[in-house]
Parts: C-alpha cells; sequence; structure tokens
C-alpha cells in the first residue's frame, strides 16, 4: 500500500461501509433453501413477494426506455393505433360498408383496436422478454416470472393514453360515456391476464426454440382478424358464439365495445374468456416453473 | 458453542447434457424433422445414450459465519457452477444448500444496467435487481455516487460512458450491497489495476466487518492472502478442504505439470519425457511467488528413455495473458551436453526477473541438437511476480529503470 491514491479509496470505502452497516436488513435473518425441483405444483409463489419492488422496476425501466430518444416520444401510443383506425375506418367502414351495431365505424374499430394494441404489446412482451435479459438470467438470481408479469404491464401506459383519444373521438361523434366505462379497467386487466397465460406458455420455448419470436409477429396478425375488431361478433352466426368465443380475446373485446358505446351485453363471450385464461394460466404457471429451472443453462 | 453456519451445501451435483443442451435438437424444425422421422420409421438407430457430465459432483461443506474460503481448482473444475448454484442463478441437480444471510455474489457488474438509461436511473435499476430496496438505494445513493467518481456523468445515459466508467459505476453499487456472504469471482478482477484493487480493498472491507467471503480465483496470491481455508476442487469434485497453506499444496503440485496442447512429436523422435519442474528461490526454498527483481531458480528433471545427442532444453515464460515474455536456451546459454540418457536434473538461475506484477507459468522444451527436433514439450509450474505498482496494463512486459536528464528547458517552465 504505497500508492497513496489505494490508501484513499480504501479508507474511504471502509468508511462507507462503515456508516452504512447500520441497515434494516442487519437484523433480519435472509434463510434460502437450495435444492433440485419437487412436484410438479411446486410453484414457489410465495418467493415472489420481496421481490415486487423489482418488478416495479422493471415496468419503470420498460416505460422509461420506451419512447427514450424517439422525436415523437409518446405521441407514438397515440399514433399507432390511430392509423389502423384509420385505415380500417377507411377499407372496412367506407369502402366494405362493414355493419358496426350502430356505432359510429370509426369508435367502433377504435374501441376494438386499442384493448387489441395492448394485448399484442402485452403478448409480443411476455413472449420475447426472457430472450431479451438474457443477460441477466444468466447472470443475477431473480424469480423468472417477473419478466412476463413486467411485460404485461409496460404497455398499459400507451393504453391509458389512446383511451384519452377514445374520449375525445366519442366526443367529436357524439357517442357520451356512461358509467360503462368503468368496466374499462377490469377488462385490461383480462386483456392482460390473456397475454401473460400465453406468455408463460410461449416464453419458455423461445427460450428453448428461437423460432417463437419470427412465429408471433404472424400469430398476433392472424389473431386479430380471428377477433371482432373490424367486424362485429355479430356477423357470426348465434349458434357459432360458443365457438368463436373460445378465442378469449372475443369476450375482451366485446365486453370493451360494451364499456364504451353501450348496446346488448354479451355475458356468454366473457365468461368463457375468463375460463379459458383461467385453464391457460394455470397450465402456464406449472409449465414455466417446470423450464424456469433450466433457463440459465440453455438462454 | 453452536456453530453459526452460513452456507451449509450437501451433496450438491449439476449435470450437464453434452452437445445440444436439452433435447439434441436445436431448432423446432430439427424436433419436427425427428417426430416426423420417428413416425415412419421404427427408432432407427437407439438413439446412442447422450454424454452426460456432472459439472459437480456430490460437493458438500459447511462454511461458518466470518469465515473466508477460497476455491480454487483448474478450468471446468466446477468452481464458477458451484457460485452459480449457491447464487441461485442454475439449479442443482442434486443436493441441498442453506444459505443464511443476505447474499451478494458478484459474478460479473453491471449486467443489469441498460444502455439507454442515465446513470442515475442504472444505479436504482441495479441496485434492486441485486436486491436492494429503494429506501436502501435511496440512503447509500450518495456513497455510490462518490466511490464511482463519475458525478459529472451521473445524468448522462451510460451508452456513452467509456467502459472504465461503466464498471466504476456498477461496482460501486455492487460494493454498497453489503452482503452478509459475498459470492466474489474472480472474473470480477479484470479491468485496470485500481479496479482489481478496489474489488480486493472492497473484499477486505467486508471481511473485516465479519462478512463470510467465497472466492474464486486463479491466483494463488490473493488467495492466500484472503482466505484461511480454501476447498480445492478437481473435476466437480472436493478433493481438498482445509487451511490454505496446505490446501496451495496439493493444489500447486497436481497442476505442476500438464500436457502443452500444442506439441505433437517430430517424426523418429526419441522417448523423452519432462517429469518434474520446480520453481525454488535462493535459499533453495519451494516457492510460487517471487518478488519483483528477486532470482529464481528452475529445475527441470528430464527422463530421457532413449539417448538424446546434444539436448537444448529451453524454457519459456508465459504470462497469464498468453503474452510470450521470454525463452532460456540451455545451448545458447553454453550448456554443453553432449549425450543424455536416464533421469536426470537441470537448473537454471534466471537474471533478477524485471517482469511485471502477474502471474506466469512455465514451459519447457526438449529439443535435439541445437534446435533440430522437438522431442518432449511439458507445461509447468505458475508463479507469480509481486509489485506494488508495476502492472502489465501500465507497465507492459518487463520494468528496467532507464537513464533520464533534461536536455532542453525553458527557464520560464522552470520557475513555474
Amino acid at each position: 500500500m504505497t500508492n497513496p491514491t489505494n490508501l484513499q479509496t480504501l479508507n474511504r470505502l471502509t468508511a462507507s461501509i462503515e456508516n452504512l452497516r447500520d441497515g434494516p436488513h442487519a437484523a433480519r435473518p435472509v434463510v434460502t433453501e437450495i435444492r433440485p425441483t419437487k412436484g410438479l405444483f411446486d410453484l414457489e409463489l410465495e418467493g415472489l413477494w420481496p421481490y415486487r419492488e423489482l418488478l416495479g422496476v422493471l415496468v419503470k425501466r420498460d416505460i422509461q426506455i420506451l419512447y427514450r430518444q424517439a422525436a415523437l416520444g409518446i405521441a407514438w401510443a397515440i399514433l399507432q393505433p390511430a392509423f389502423s383506425v384509420l385505415i380500417f375506418a377507411i377499407i372496412f367502414g367506407h369502402f366494405a360498408k362493414m355493419p358496426s351495431d350502430g356505432i359510429p365505424y370509426p369508435i367502433f374499430a377504435f374501441a376494438g383496436v386499442l384493448p387489441w394494441t395492448y394485448f399484442a404489446e402485452a403478448l409480443r412482451r411476455s413472449s420475447n422478454g426472457l430472450v431479451a435479459e438474457a443477460e441477466l438470467i444468466r447472470k443475477v438470481y431473480f424469480p423468472r416470472l417477473l419478466v412476463p408479469v413486467a411485460g404485461i404491464i409496460a404497455p398499459a401506459l400507451d393504453f391509458f393514453v389512446g383511451l384519452v383519444i377514445l374520449l375525445g373521438l366519442m366526443l367529436v361523434y357524439g357517442v357520451m360515456p356512461t358509467w360503462n366505462l368503468l368496466a374499462v379497467v377490469p377488462l385490461l386487466a383480462l386483456a392482460g391476464f390473456q397475454a401473460l397465460a400465453i406468455g408463460l406458455w410461449l416464453g419458455p420455448i423461445n427460450v428453448r426454440f428461437r423460432d417463437i419470436k419470427y412465429t408471433l409477429p404472424f400469430l398476433i396478425q392472424i389473431w386479430m382478424y380471428a377477433s371482432p375488431i373490424v367486424y362485429p361478433l355479430s356477423l357470426i352466426p348465434k349458434e357459432w358464439h360458443w365457438l368463436y368465443s373460445l378465442n378469449p380475446m372475443v369476450g375482451v373485446i366485446e365486453g370493451f365495445r360494451w364499456a364504451i358505446a353501450g348496446g346488448t351485453f354479451n355475458v356468454l363471450p366473457l365468461l368463457i374468456s375468463v375460463a379459458v385464461g383461467s385453464v391457460l394460466i394455470v397450465g402456464g404457471l406449472v409449465f414455466f416453473k417446470h423450464m424456469e429451472r433450466t433457463f440459465a443453462d440453455v438462454i | 458453542m453452536t456453530k453459526n453456519l452460513a452456507i451449509s451445501a450437501k451433496g450438491l451435483g449439476k449435470r450437464y447434457r453434452l452437445g445440444s443442451s436439452l433435447s439434441g435438437h436445436d431448432s423446432l424444425r430439427d424436433l419436427i424433422q425427428a417426430g416426423a422421422r420417428s413416425l415412419f420409421r421404427q427408432p432407427a438407430k437407439d438413439p446412442k445414450p447422450r454424454a452426460e457430465f456432472w459439472a459437480l459432483d456430490d460437493v458438500s461443506f459447511d462454511i461458518e459465519r466470518g469465515e473466508n474460503v477460497g476455491i480454487i481448482g483448474l478450468n471446468g473444475a466446477g468452481k464458477s457452477t458451484l457460485l452459480k448454484i449457491l447464487s441461485r442463478i442454475v439449479t442443482p441437480t442434486e443436493g441441498t444448500a442453506r444459505i443464511e444471510g443476505r447474499l451478494g455474489a458478484l459474478l460479473e457488474v453491471g449486467t443489469g444496467f441498460h444502455h439507454e438509461l442515465t446513470g442515475r436511473e442504472n444505479v436504482y435499476l441495479y441496485g434492486a435487481i441485486l436486491g436492494m430496496s429503494r429506501q436502501e438505494v435511496d440512503r447509500k445513493f450518495d456513497a455510490i455516487v462518490e466511490f464511482s467518481e463519475i458525478a459529472d456523468f451521473i445524468d448522462t445515459p451510460v451508452k456513452r460512458y467509456s467502459s472504465g466508467m461503466y464498471v466504476r459505476l456498477a461496482f460501486s453499487v455492487a460494493a454498497h450491497l453489503e452482503p452478509d456472504i459475498l459470492l466474489l469471482d474472480e472474473v470480477l478482477a479484470v479491468g485496470d489495476f485500481t479496479f482489481q484493487r478496489k474489488c480486493m480493498d472492497f473484499a477486505h472491507a467486508l471481511e473485516r466487518k465479519g462478512a463470510t467471503i467465497l472466492f474464486v480465483s486463479h491466483n494463488m496470491f490473493s488467495i492466500k492472502s484472503m482466505c484461511q481455508r480454501v476447498i480445492y476442487l478437481k473435476k466437480g469434485k472436493v478433493v481438498y478442504d482445509g487451511p490454505t497453506d496446505e490446501g496451495l499444496k496439493v493444489y500447486e503440485s497436481d497442476c505442476r505439470l500438464a500436457a502443452a496442447p500444442w506439441f505433437y512429436p517430430d517424426a523418429g523422435g526419441k522417448r523423452v519425457s519432462i517429469t518434474d519442474i520446480a520453481l525454488r528461490d535462493s535459499s533453495g526454498q519451494d516457492r510460487s511467488v517471487f518478488d519483483f527483481g528477486e532470482q529464481m531458480t528452475i529445475q527441470v528433471q528430464i527422463n530421457a528413455l532413449d539417448e538424446i545427442e546434444d539436448p537444448n532444453v529451453i524454457i519459456s515464460i508465459t504470462r497469464e495473458d498468453e503474452v510470450h515474455c521470454g525463452s532460456f536456451s540451455s545451448s545458447m546459454e553454453g550448456l554443453k551436453i553432449d549425450r543424455m540418457s536416464g533421469v536426470g536434473t537441470i537448473e537454471l538461475t534466471t537474471p533478477p526477473l524485471k517482469l511485471v506484477s502477474d502471474k506466469y507459468t512455465i514451459s519447457v522444451v526438449v529439443r535435439e541438437r541445437g534446435f533440430e527436433k522437438m522431442l518432449s514439450a511439458q507445461i509447468g509450474t505458475s508463479f507469480h511476480v509481486k509489485h506494488d505498482f508495476l502492472s502489465e496494463t501500465a507497465f507492459g512486459v518487463f520494468y528496467e529503470p532507464a537513464s533520464w536528464r533534461i536536455a532542453e528547458m525553458e527557464t520560464r517552465s522552470k520557475q513555474a
């Protein structure tokens, strides 16, 4: 230790560590058990709680970097769905004269595009998140489940920005919001739940087979046309509604239209959506947990 | 007195499958193809039992609170796997471990940084990833920034940082985690010399605070200075667990000789083998750490099964980063041997070692008739040169003081 800088460094470091010693965790004995995977339903969900703060930080990070260094910034949250709605309104509303249950077509389309855009982004993030965080997963421990969960939370910001625009558009078209609008929040949660349910399956497969990354855009596009976004559910023959509603997004989008523009409330698609989502998410959790153990080895 | 255990590992094992990591199929296409094939054909050939290997095999140990333990072993002995299991990054195939206390693993700093975020934002992000609460980071923020010495850039996106700044900030966050148990991997000790010093100082400061440290290193000098106990892993198994001095002896005698990967005996060469390479100081003691400027004696034991004519023994010194620093040749330096057979020992005393502070490896090559035929080659033991500030980043390969004088200087600056 002849070098004065080293001594300085050491003293400073020692001092800073001494100052910090009285941290709140000093009294809290943390015990960690490490063992191989036990049973199929050994989900260790209780282990998530201490990491709730990290979840918040991951979401915050995703939002912080979302539009950074994009000149238009948060305006993209509006522009993306707005352009889709514009195109749908021209092609399906104006030229194809698509029925829209008596709602002005732009409002009709917007009410479908908005939850769909959220769902698509949430699905994309929860499926690709693990691969995107590969560096972290190889080097640091944290419950991997946080990654898809953070993936469905961050895009909600865009959703709410879009919702404000939709409300403005409703005023333009003279569609008055009602108390139904409050249903938007649980419906958004249901859309996120569906995205997570699928993401829990696709994420771990993506870790193993990057093919998912390339398949996902197609899947999302096909799925969009299989959902009542540019056309109403009433276009589907009634006796097939149950089959059509196996697509869990049918219930979400139909519920959304009801929340925005009223009309008849279709309870069947919503119930089917909740049921399908619940089955997928339970299976997804088991699958994810089973695969999680090997992420660091294969990613 | 009841034992106050920090880490207790019982029968830890980690199996890896060789080749492709999970199912042997690299993409979905392969999997589908294989699936389709097995539909039409009966399982063609019994797929050969996939090669497995145990990176860690039945590893058990108890570490008491406040103990500093070095984990040593050759590359691939399972050291990193062990740290990864203890830090919960990978799951063991077998066995359990119990860890009491907050664990900090510095296996690689800065992996949690996001390059689009500013230094400030990254401090919070990385802190949370390492397990600090927001209040904790708030409380330590100033100390972290001060320690990193980059206060001026704290609101700049880290993508505009130099790599040195990046590492300093990341390390400062990690250093303030203040864990009860620290897993420290040697890979951390890359980077410039000051940074390495900071790492070591940090570990020492923690040690004084009673933290338990698990330290993986190839640097026997650091192990000796930090750890009272070593666990020596060999092919995934614990072969020694006990006091450092004895452990290092076992380790060093084990890795004294290793086959030189680049050596292929020349055709028609005679059978010669190098059976031992020993390093001693001027008083004849076995040593692995030498001071800068000290002389080293290298003894090479050679077993010539065939008679060699005019043997030339070449001893080379290679630095850890594969820089070949120099060689000595017995025939060039005037050791004349006409013939050699049977077992014999040749001794070389080096000039004062003017190499910079680092780890070096000795390799020995035996040639016949000057530089004609290469008969045998062996990678031998390693040694460290110790010096307080002569690091390879600043001083290159060797240091020899030069003579300076002022050739010309304006009077103005002289007065200033």
